[in-house]
């Protein structure tokens, strides 16, 4: 095996796809400002098709932000992102998202809960009934189709959020933070989950996190952000064989990646 | 399934037995301490004079609950339709929401007077009275209901393409159920209170008529039987909904 620990690129570079995949998502110049304050400086990156990018950076560095621009939320002050070649000026069918918190609507059993995306895109109800009870399955909370959401814990309930995400079948699927609430072993767990239903619907994922571990473990390329006004600081390519167990965590080229990560992160703070 | 009617059976069972403890408390205490039935009758003359002259007071009662359940119905209407303009329109919310809710310093009941010189003494003083004090709940509960959407639900509708109208229908109403609902046991309570009060000012039918009239006459018993009545009225309607609803009862009653 190569080197897992890319050496660092040159800032131009930053941010490229990897070669074998075309971008399905590219950023150019995105800026942001809320007012007068800069949240976002100076940002471009591109995603290809198929990639698991992980966005990594402190709290508050505007990851978030960036990831409400990309599912077309905010319009963004300056540059643009183009999503297979066309401009994003508003929500998009090809997109799925993931919330810090679940988000799910409390009236409503699982089963409606994974099928309101259905609903609201006025897509043909049986057939993607049959989808969201597969969906399920895979994650494993089949035979709670019928509950309430406040009769599942805090893990089952963001698996929920999953299915809704990938129930219409989008191409691109965007976390911010989703496992942040969760309790460290239950995190750790939805990881393994995660990568486990990533390999079977090979979507497109930009995931925003802020935990160096989760960001390695999970990704196929890490983005470092810096503290606000955000750019680009670092970028990682992780390169370690699929499916990756959790126990990949203690292996030391695993805890190379997470130095070097750390470190890139703890770089830009000195500044 | 014997566990269900066991818990009804329950539900009902409790206020009943506490209702027949009070009355027979009333009873006993009235007529061991020597009280006149002028100063407060025993139960038993109420439902004496109940069963007596119930043509009489089945007359007078449907004007009331009539009067009260339009006037009800319709502030239901109202409220929810202000409530939805207090949420999309923000003229109405920063213009007339704040005067609607400091419009309610001024008690209404005071106004009774008034519309009785601007429409007589029929049945519409009533009917505006019981309106105008069960609005006012009504609108701030729906209000509040369809405003108290997690910003984060919001953003979650509008990724997956949600149009405004399908957030309404799909987010804001189911959530303001709960509200309406608190709003509508308020509501029909006020209600009555309008119509009665109404009447008290001016008017030759309904409960409130009749009580102003046995009160001139010093004659208690039926007096003390429609307050049993306007209870009555107020007992069935918030029972009719529901379990809040009868919880809602025994906090009134």
């Amino acid at each position: 095996m190569r080197s897992a620990v890319a050496s660092s690129a040159p800032a131009r570079a930053l941010g490229r796809a990897r070669d074998d995949g075309a971008a399905i998502v590219s950023i150019a110049a995105l800026k942001k400002t809320f007012g007068d304050l800069e949240a976002i400086r100076h940002l471009s990156f591109d995603v290809g098709d198929g990639e698991f990018l992980s966005v990594l950076g402190p709290s508050g560095c505007g990851k978030s932000t960036l990831l409400m621009m990309v599912a077309g939320l905010i319009d963004p002050t300056a540059g643009e992102i183009r999503i297979q070649g066309a401009k994003v000026t508003g929500p998009r069918r090809e997109i799925g998202v993931v919330f810090q918190s679940p988000v799910l609507l409390p009236w409503r059993t699982v089963l409606q809960n994974v099928l309101f995306p259905i609903e609201l895109l006025k897509l043909p109800r049986p057939h993607y009934r049959r989808r969201a009870m597969e969906l399920l399955r895979m994650a494993k909370i089949d035979e709670f189709a019928g509950v309430l959401p406040r009769q599942l814990s805090g893990g089952m309930r963001q698996r929920v959020a999953i299915c809704r995400a990938l129930v219409h079948d989008p191409n691109i699927l965007l976390m911010d933070e989703p496992f942040s609430a969760l309790d460290a072993i239950t995190r750790d767990e939805m990881a393994v989950e995660l990568q486990r239903i990533w390999q079977v619907n090979r979507k497109t994922v930009i995931f925003v996190t802020h935990s160096i571990r989760e960001a390695a473990f999970l990704s196929d390329r890490v983005v470092v952000m810096g503290r606000r006004p955000a750019t680009i600081i670092d970028e990682l390519a992780i390169e370690l064989p699929r499916p990756r167990p959790i126990a990949v965590t203690e292996d030391e080229t695993f805890n190379r990646l997470v130095r070097h990560l750390r470190k890139a992160i703890e770089a830009s703070h000195a500044e | 399934m014997r566990n269900n009617i066991g818990k009804y059976a329950a539900t009902i069972g409790w206020p009943v037995l506490v209702t027949t403890l009070i009355l027979l408390a009333w009873e006993i205490s009235v007529r061991m301490l020597g009280i006149r039935s002028i100063i407060l009758p025993p139960p038993s003359a109420v439902l004496e004079t109940m069963a007596h002259r119930h043509d009489l007071l089945l007359t007078h009662l449907w004007p009331s609950l009539y009067l009260t359940v339009l006037g009800f119905l319709l502030s239901v209407i109202g409220g929810i339709f202000v409530a939805v303009l207090i949420t999309y329109s923000a003229i109405v919310r920063k213009g007339f929401y704040p005067v609607i809710v400091v419009s309610q310093v001024i008690p209404k009941i005071s106004i009774a007077p008034l519309f009785i010189v601007w429409f007589g003494t029929g049945t519409m003083p009533s009917l505006l009275l019981a309106f105008l004090v069960a609005f006012f709940p009504m609108t701030i509960n729906a209000a509040m209901g369809f405003e108290s959407i997690d910003e984060d639900i919001h953003r979650m509708a509008r990724t997956f393409m949600g149009s405004r109208w399908q957030i309404f229908w799909k987010i804001r109403m189911p959530n303001a159920m709960p509200y309406i609902f608190g709003g509508m046991k308020i509501s029909i309570t006020l209600a009555i209170i309008g119509v009665i009060v109404s009447e008290f000012v001016a008017s030759q039918e309904g409960i409130g008529y009749l009580i102003k009239l046995a009160g001139g006459l010093l004659d208690t018993p039926p007096l003390w039987d429609h307050r049993g009545r306007g209870k009555l009225g107020g007992l069935l309607a918030a029972t009719t909904r529901g379990r809040r609803g009868r919880r809602r009862m025994m906090r009134c009653s």
